[in-house]
């Protein structure tokens, strides 16, 4: 029987009530996904595993804070699991990044007011980046996908650390106009 | 082009900023930095909404890989430090059972009535000294929902409200019904929200085969007479397994 999203809303309301049958529900239901986020970021089984393992220990401690209005179990579980490896990686990594944080943000664009966050159509971020150059829009995949900070990026796409900066700025503020018009 | 905005350009930046904050390309320090801007500005909290809820998407590009069988166990001991041993695996399995079950026996409730079912935490404590009761409380056609856990050992009734919004100028209460005994009240419950109710003494020593919570529609400040009044909302009765 497939589990439905309902069915993982129940686990983790249980879950956050401390029934651990239920918790053992939801490992058995996401735990590949999850796997599969901390494999792809960390890029190591053996860290992949441990990390897995901290983050189902935080799911556990956290479940009472999930809020079904706000997020889908699923995204709120990746994006747990996500930020977990990025942590793990901002930490090893060094911290100074040489880039001129004064960058200008480019104004050539149409500004939504901020009403327009909740309001109007929707378009699905896969459109927004179609809208993108393919590199550009890459970029954006594998940051979010990989967990590349921007020296990888500049490195992975052959450019300079501030020129991946202004192309990952000026991609975001797109997408926001995109997602938001 | 950009007629109409009311935004400045270090406001456009600080947008920008917490979308490479979501994305996570940001070095340590500038997360830091950045994770405490929002901590103080709701309108930058719900922009990291927005950017975690659009961003999520890209979700299904994550290839689900099954995490390695020993995974689980290290889980459990991280979090129970209890002996899970050879056990663990078959309680899981049978845990997983209960779960499908329950799915399936949810889809048939009737109108008001939900399923209460009794589970034991078979995983951890060979015999657990109280009895823990899970309970779903929804009803059809409405969009209120609860879930319910009745811990045996100390008597108290947690609740998680799901969904639902309050009903004006009412109040939400919620009752539990012995076999063949009027319903006892146990207060006034908020929608949406968490909270721990213990049940009287008495009624501790009564909870188990035949037991009945209920929720129901009142007057403010909950049924005048300690009788119910309003419509039922949920209700269900005990079932061992």
């Amino acid at each position: 029987m497939a589990t439905t999203a309902q069915d993982l809303a129940d686990f983790m309301a249980r879950t956050a009530l401390g029934d651990r049958a239920a918790f053992a529900a939801l490992y058995q239901n996401t735990n590949a996904k999850l796997f599969g986020v901390t494999l792809r970021i960390l890029k190591d089984r053996g860290e992949a595993e441990e990390a897995l393992q901290e983050i189902f220990v935080k799911v556990w401690q956290r479940a009472d804070r999930y809020r079904p209005d706000v997020a889908s179990p699923i995204s709120w579980l990746v994006a747990i699991a996500r930020n977990h490896c990025l942590d793990k990686l901002r930490a090893r990594r060094p911290d100074a990044d040489g880039m001129d944080d004064a960058l200008e943000v480019p104004d050539d664009e149409p500004t939504p007011e901020q009403a327009a966050i909740n309001a109007g159509e929707r378009n699905k971020i896969d459109n927004c980046l179609d809208q993108l150059e393919t590199d550009k829009a890459e970029a954006v995949r594998s940051a979010y996908l990989d967990g590349y900070a921007y020296q990888e990026l500049a490195d992975r796409f052959g450019v300079p650390i501030n020129t991946m900066r202004t192309w990952l700025r000026r991609s975001l503020m797109k997408l926001k106009d995109c997602l938001t018009s | 082009m950009s007629v109409g905005s009311e935004q400045t350009g270090e406001e456009r930046g600080d947008e920008i900023l917490v979308a490479e904050y979501v994305l996570g390309v940001l070095s340590a320090s500038e997360h830091a930095r950045v994770a405490r801007m929002i901590a103080d500005s709701s309108e930058l909290q719900q922009l990291e909404r927005f950017w975690q809820q659009r961003l999520s998407d890209l979700d299904e590009g994550f290839e689900a890989v099954p995490a390695p069988s020993a995974a689980w166990q290290g889980i459990e001991t991280r979090l129970f430090q209890q002996r899970t041993q050879a056990s663990a695996g078959a309680s899981f399995w049978d845990s997983l059972g209960f779960w499908r079950g329950l799915a399936t026996g949810t889809a048939a409730v009737a109108v008001v009535a939900f399923g209460l079912l009794v589970l034991q935490p078979r995983t951890l404590e060979p015999e657990p000294a109280g009895t823990q009761l899970v309970a779903s409380l929804t009803a059809e056609g409405s969009d209120v929902s609860y879930y319910a856990l009745y811990d045996g050992e100390t008597g108290t009734l947690r609740l998680t409200g799901l969904s639902g919004e309050p009903v004006a100028e009412r109040d939400f209460e919620l009752w539990v019904i012995h076999e063949g005994e009027p319903a006892v009240s146990l207060g006034v419950i908020p929608v949406s929200q968490r909270l721990s109710v213990e049940l009287p003494a008495e009624d501790q020593a009564k909870v188990g085969d035949g037991t009945v919570f209920a929720v129901t529609l009142e007057p403010l400040g909950g049924a005048p007479e300690g009788v119910a009044t309003g419509p039922i909302v949920a209700a269900g009765g005990v079932t061992r397994i």
